[in-house]
Formats: structure tokens, C-alpha cells, sequence
């Protein structure tokens, strides 16, 4: 590296200006005043003259990426499942489709929140078991609460980088069914001396009604943002778009009343409401604070759900002539004040998006999590993004926001659509507000576009004749 | 004329002495600062319309800064590389028993090699190490250093009358005139107040030696009377990056320059510059002309581009 430095400090010094002007014949004059020259950033974006190509091996590219339907809560399609009968699906789908060898898996990694740890590791290991897993692959959870699936894939992603292992998966779960939101046991009454640590148990509403108040978000702006999710997911489904990335779960529903067995197949989002309308949404009452603007109709939903992304490095990809979904560029997770965690995005979007060397504007489309309309109006506002860009097929509003599923659901969705959308959508970016204060995003490039010809076989180069010769 | 894409940045082109058709172009991965690089071995096609023809190409482990064909044998070329080795080529073997030889001396980037014209037996390479080697194909090891300049030496080129003098061209702002047989250079030429990038003989008078500059400006220098420049060609709106002599012609000469654009000059006449040619669109950092077809005027860049034209015509026409 300090041989490229040298060069392009030797390189540089052409450059700079000198005193003799050319352009005036005969006189040496020395007006000119233009400032010396010095090396910018390297560029990435669309802008950048050389887009990264298949020659980058070493690229972690996603193969797979796939999630059940989200349901509601306690009233869903998944109220009788169990939370490993939701992870198995996803995690054989990944296999399946993509036809690799389970036991070739490094480590599955699943992003987890509400459940308590040791029970939901354990329940993770049978899932795997029930998808056909050797007892050789590993896995093991993680929790950064709403970003957990996204962390999950940023593990991989990671440990793929680090060169632990090739291939892995990275998923996403939540049963909130099955575990409410709780507190157990006191808690410490030293958090009264510390401001910030107080602010961390408040109601994930009343950060929300916190976001609206500090900055002016309106209620009739949250309902509207609630509005649009529900009529693009609605759009969404009708138009068969979500058939790519869902994986129909069969389960059984019990009768409440009855008592009775059902066997059912689920295969679509329950939460969204194709008719939500503005003037009903209007009418709900604020639930966390008598004169807020934070209601059940433009807050995410309490949803059952899961997914999994297969990542490897490309060079295994290519190996295996598998279909390049996208490759994960960057991952960001920044802290923000716990008491409007809601902000979270729009610290982490710029720091993924510089990250990869990229500008705002180079970013073709973003799924951002709607925990709240609030602070997902004010995080699209806040990095002016175009909301043509920004949930284009809805977001946790319409869907639900399974907690620690939403992240896997995100990249499911996000890498998909940009698939849809072909070479014009190249860079994609995910990211989520996280409870007790933080943002994450990460940054996705899509696959196809960066070499047309990438999965076609490694072509040994024949430094003999050029194309045009041959 | 047909155009050539090379996949990394041009950095050298060369005309072969032999054959008319025939070119060799040095090319750099990533501007020539990371990366690989390579030789390729072009022939002009025998109708425009047609593509160049790749008789050959050599990957390198690092950038290829300059190329220079054997005057003695068609199909020995050397390469200066930026890791400071230089390596041999011979084209009449098969490319898995090339390089024929790999000659590690130099500690920085070799940014000049050059074929000596008039004994034919020996090459001279400088380098950012701020030193001048000379070498010739049956040693394994240099002959002599010259060691004399303070910085880069960007350039060193043989007379085309004497067997034993060259002059380099070095960052330290200095012009050096050397004769191999003496100890040290023989006349030290301020000839311009900043980096000296590149220099180059006249072919018909070999008391006059043309050098091109940061300073933008190309200047004609006559070494008996070296306190002022014979004559000062200004026009390029950037450092002037090599600088050549016309085989055919006493007066004219030409100029690549950052300014992306190549200029044609009559140092002899009032305006000076007869011709510019703004066809690249990076950097114009090689340029050769043919000693065997008057006129015929070689370029590459850091666009990836090389282009032969004849002086006068459009290089992209086609």
C-alpha cells in the first residue's frame, strides 16, 4: 500500500500548477492562482469509472434469501405454531433451492429477541435438525433486539470475510406468540442516576411519541406514511410480487372455541389492509400518551415470522455456478439516544453508505423498518430520501415487524425487488431503529449487474490471442 | 485507422524498427499505482477497416511503464516494470518460456528503457530510484550505474549518431548528458524550473535535444549553447508528458501531455504547434513515431485506448 502512496504522490507532482502559464506565448507570467490538485476518495457509486467484477473472489454474495409469511400475533396464521416449526422452513429452503450441501454449511447464525436465550438457542439447534441439517453444522443466536436479523447476516457476512468458514446462513426468528414483551425480575435503582440508562426502559411508544414531538412529526404525516404501507404491500401481494421470497409454511390452526385441529398451508402476509384508509386511521386513539399521535394504526405490527439468507464467498458461488442475488457491501450499527431510538437510521444509513464508498444518491432503493410512522417519517425526511425509493412494497406497518425476523425479511424483500428492477437498481440499503437506542444498516449491491457473465464458469485467461483475433 | 482497447491503462507504445505494421504496448493496471500489468504485441491490420491484429500479450506481476524493441533482433523487446525489474521477450518462443530473462536491479519503478540504435547491443533503463542502469542481453547483470540525478529519472535516450551518449531527463529539474566511457555525466542542463518528464534527440542534428516538462512547456535545447533554449513550445495546458523527434523530418516533433492531448510542433518555425489531437479522454502518457512509414504517429492513455494515425488524418477516423 505505501507503493501505491508513493506512485500517486510522484504522479500528483505533474500535476500541480506552475508558475509559467502556457497559455500566454512568449511570457512567462505567474498569475496563476488555481489551487494545487490533491487525490480525492476513491468513488464506488455509479459514478465510479470501474465497477467491481467477478474477479473479486473474495466478495461475500448472498445465493438465497427466503422468509415465511409474517402473521399476526396471537391471531395469525402461525397463533399454534411452534417458533422452531417457522425457523425449519426457511432454513431447508435455502438449501433446497440452491441445492447445497447442508453439511458444506459453516454456521448458522439466528437473530432472536424476545425469547429467552438458552431456550431459543436450543430450539434454533432442533430447527436445523428438522431442516435436515447434519449434527456437524453449528448455530447460534444473536440478539441486537429489532436488528438482530440483519446482525445475523452481518455475522456471516463477517466470519465469511474473516475466512472461518465459506458458506453460511443467516436467519432471522420471532414467535411473539409465544414471548411477550416482558420484564422480569427488579430493576436496578441505580439506573435513576443515569439518565440514559433510565431512558432505556421507557415503552418503545413513548420513544416513538418522543420522535413525533422533538421533531414535529405530524399525526395526519404518520397516518399517511401508514396509508402508503399498507396500500404498497397490498399492491405487492396482488401483483404476486412476495411469491418469490415467501416459503408457505405448513401448520395447523386450533379452533379457540372448538378445540379442533386444522391443518393448514400458509403462504401469505396477514397483516396488511388493502382498504386502509386515511379518514379511519384518523379516528383511532393515541395508545401511549393521551394528546400523542403514536396509535395502533401507525405502529408495526405483533407479528409471528422468520427468514434465512445463504451467503458465501463468491468465488464459491461461482464455483458452484449458483446465481448471484447480491453481494453485502458494508454493515453499520451506531448509538443514539435511547429515548429517541427511533432516529437510529439515520445515523447508521450514512455511516453503512460511506462505508462502501458510496453517496447517498448512489443508492437505488431501501427498505427501512416502520417500528413507528414517526420515526420512519422523520428518518426519510431527515436523509431527504425520494420515498419512490424507500418500502416500495410496504413495510413493517402493513407486514408486521417480528423482531428478530425483520432483518431477514428485509434482505428477502430488498434483494428481490432489486432483481425485479434489473441493472438500473444497483445498490440497495437496509436499516432499522433498535430499541434501548441504536441504528443499524448495511449496505447491498446488486448481483448480475457487477459481470453479466459471473456464473457462467471461471474462464482460465489464454494471454495468447485477444477476442478480436480469434 | 482502427483503435485498439487495452484492458489496463496505456503507458507505452512503441514501433517496432522492423516491421512497419508492427507496435508493442506497455499497459498498468488501476492508472499504473496497483496492479498488474501487460505487453501487448500489435500488427496493424492490412486494410483500416479492419481490427488491429494481437500477435501476442505478457501479464506482468506489476505495471509496465515503458517497452522498447530490440535494434538487432525482430523479436526481442524489453519491458520496464514498475516492481524495477526489467524483463526480455522474445516472441519466436512460445509464451510459456517467457520472459527469456528477468534483470532485478533497480529498487523503485523503472519508468524508461531505451534500445541502443547506433551499436545495437546494449539498453539503458531509468528509474524513480533516481538511477541509470546500462545493460546489455548477454549479461545478467548491469554494466555500469549512473548515479548522479536527485530524484526520479523519468527518462534516458540514446543518441541517434553516437554509440556511447545518452541523456536523461530526471524529476530533479536537471537535463544530464552522459558518455558511457567517462566517469561521470559530461554537461548538466537546467532546462527547466520544475520535473523534467521526458527528452528525446534530434534525429538529423545530434547537438539538439528536445525536453518536455511539469512546467507544461516543451523546450528545444541546442547542448553546445545550452544557457537558453533554442526554442520554447507552449500549448499544453498540463505537464507535457514524453516528447519526440520525427525520424523524417529535422523540425518537427511531438508531445503527449496530461492535457490529454497529443501536439505536433515545428520548433523551427514561428508558430510553433501544427497540430493537436484531443482524441483521448484520460491522460496521454505514450507516444511513438515510425522510423519505417513518414508520418505514422502512435498514441496511448490511461482511457485504455491506442491509436495509430497518419500526421494530418484524424486518429479517429476510421
Amino acid at each position: 500500500m505505501e507503493i501505491a502512496i508513493n506512485r500517486q504522490r510522484v504522479l500528483l507532482e505533474h500535476l500541480r500548477p506552475s508558475s509559467s502559464s502556457s497559455f500566454v506565448y512568449g511570457t512567462d507570467s505567474s498569475s496563476s492562482s488555481s489551487p494545487p490538485i490533491s487525490a480525492s476518495a476513491c468513488a464506488a457509486g455509479d459514478s465510479a469509472a470501474y465497477h467491481r467484477t467477478s474477479v473479486f473472489g473474495d466478495d461475500v454474495v448472498i445465493v438465497a434469501a427466503y422468509r415465511t409469511p409474517i402473521c399476526k400475533a396471537k391471531r395469525g396464521g402461525f397463533k399454534d405454531t411452534h417458533a422452531d416449526d417457522l425457523l425449519a422452513p426457511v432454513l431447508k429452503a435455502v438449501i433446497e433451492k440452491s441445492n447445497v450441501n447442508p453439511s458444506e454449511v459453516g454456521d448458522i447464525v439466528v437473530g432472536t429477541v424476545l425469547a429467552p436465550g438458552s431456550q431459543r438457542a436450543t430450539e434454533c439447534r432442533m430447527a436445523a435438525f428438522y431442516a435436515g441439517f447434519p449434527e456437524t453444522v453449528p448455530i447460534r443466536t444473536v440478539n441486537r433486539q429489532c436488528s438482530s436479523g440483519l446482525q445475523a447476516v452481518a455475522d456471516v457476512a463477517a466470519a465469511i470475510r474473516a475466512g472461518f468458514y465459506d458458506i453460511g446462513i443467516g436467519a432471522g426468528l420471532e414467535s411473539m406468540t409465544s414471548s411477550p414483551l416482558a420484564w422480569e425480575g427488579s430493576v436496578n435503582p441505580k439506573v435513576k442516576i443515569f439518565e440514559q440508562a433510565q431512558s432505556c426502559l421507557l415503552p418503545m411508544g413513548i420513544t416513538s411519541e418522543n420522535v413525533a414531538h422533538r421533531f414535529g412529526v405530524t399525526r395526519q404525516e404518520q397516518d399517511q406514511a401508514a396509508v402508503e404501507s399498507h396500500q404498497r404491500a397490498a399492491a405487492a401481494i396482488a401483483s404476486g410480487k412476495f411469491k418469490d421470497e415467501i416459503i408457505p409454511v405448513p401448520t395447523k390452526i386450533v379452533d379457540p372455541k372448538t378445540g379442533d385441529e386444522k391443518p393448514v398451508t400458509i403462504s401469505i402476509d396477514d397483516g396488511v389492509r388493502p382498504n386502509a384508509r386515511f379518514s379511519d386511521l384518523a379516528k383511532l386513539k393515541p395508545v401511549f400518551k393521551k394528546d400523542g399521535s403514536t396509535t395502533a394504526g401507525n405502529s408495526s405490527q405483533v407479528s409471528d415470522g422468520a427468514g434465512a439468507v445463504l451467503l458465501m464467498k463468491r468465488s464459491i458461488a461461482v464455483q458452484k455456478g449458483l446465481p448471484i442475488l447480491g453481494v453485502f457491501r458494508t454493515f453499520a450499527a451506531v448509538g443514539v439516544d435511547p429515548a429517541i431510538m427511533g432516529v437510529g437510521p439515520a445515523a447508521a444509513i450514512p455511516a453503512a453508505v460511506k462505508a462502501a464508498g458510496l453517496e447517498l444518491d448512489d443508492i437505488d432503493l431501501f427498505e427501512i423498518n416502520e417500528a413507528f410512522a414517526s420515526q420512519f417519517v422523520y428518518c426519510r425526511n431527515k436523509l431527504e430520501l425520494d420515498p419512490e425509493k424507500v418500502n416500495v412494497n410496504g413495510g413493517a406497518i402493513a407486514l408486521g415487524h417480528p423482531l428478530g425476523a425483520t432483518g431477514a425479511r428485509c434482505v428477502a424483500t430488498l434483494l428481490h425487488e432489486m432483481k425485479r428492477r434489473g441493472k438500473d437498481c444497483r445498490f440497495g440499503v437496509i436499516s432499522m431503529c433498535i430499541g434501548s437506542g441504536m441504528g443499524a444498516a448495511a449496505v447491498f449491491e446488486r448481483g448480475d449487474a457487477v459481470d453479466d457473465l459471473c456464473n457462467a464458469r471461471v474462464v482460465q485467461s489464454n494471454g495468447l490471442l485477444s477476442k478480436d483475433a480469434r | 485507422m482502427p483503435v485498439f482497447k487495452t484492458p489496463f491503462n496505456g503507458y507505452s507504445v512503441k514501433f517496432s524498427p522492423f516491421y512497419e505494421s508492427r507496435l508493442a504496448v506497455g499497459t498498468a493496471q488501476n492508472f499504473g499505482i496497483l496492479g498488474n500489468g501487460r505487453v501487448h504485441i500489435l500488427d496493424l491490420p492490412p486494410t483500416p477497416s479492419s481490427p488491429f491484429v494481437e500477435v501476442a500479450s505478457f501479464d506482468t506481476a506489476d505495471g509496465v511503464y515503458d517497452v522498447a524493441w530490440s535494434e538487432s533482433h525482430d523479436s526481442l523487446l524489453v519491458a520496464a516494470l514498475a516492481d524495477g525489474s526489467l524483463k526480455i521477450y522474445d516472441l519466436s518462443l512460445p509464451p510459456t518460456s517467457n520472459p527469456i530473462r528477468s534483470l532485478q536491479e533497480h529498487s523503485r519503478e523503472v519508468q524508461s528503457v531505451d534500445y541502443n540504435p547506433v551499436r545495437r547491443d546494449s539498453f539503458v533503463s531509468s528509474s524513480w530510484d533516481d538511477s541509470i542502469k546500462l545493460w546489455t542481453l548477454d549479461r545478467p547483470a548491469s554494466i555500469r550505474s549512473f548515479q548522479e540525478h536527485a530524484y526520479c529519472v523519468y527518462a534516458a535516450v540514446w543518441n541517434p549518431r553516437h554509440a556511447d551518449v545518452f541523456a536523461s531527463a530526471s524529476g530533479d529539474c536537471t537535463l544530464r548528458v552522459w558518455d558511457v566511457r567517462e566517469p561521470g555525466s559530461t554537461m548538466v542542463v537546467a532546462a527547466h524550473e520544475f520535473e523534467i518528464l521526458s527528452c528525446d534527440w534530434n534525429k538529423y542534428d545530434d547537438c539538439v535535444i528536445a525536453t518536455a516538462s511539469v512546467d507544461k512547456s516543451v523546450r528545444v535545447w541546442d547542448i553546445r549553447t545550452y544557457r537558453t533554449p533554442l526554442a520554447v513550445l507552449n500549448g499544453h495546458g498540463y505537464a507535457a508528458r514524453k516528447v519526440k523527434f520525427s525520424p523524417h523530418n529535422r523540425s518537427f516533433l511531438v508531445s503527449c501531455s496530461y492535457d490529454m492531448t497529443v501536439c505536433a510542433w515545428d520548433y523551427m518555425v514561428e508558430d510553433a504547434r501544427i497540430g493537436q489531437y484531443g482524441h483521448h479522454t484520460e491522460f496521454a502518457v505514450g507516444l511513438d513515431m515510425s522510423v519505417l512509414v513518414e508520418g505514422l504517429i502512435a498514441s496511448t492513455g490511461w482511457d485504455e485506448l491506442v491509436y495509430v494515425w497518419q500526421y494530418g488524418t484524424d486518429p479517429r477516423a476510421p
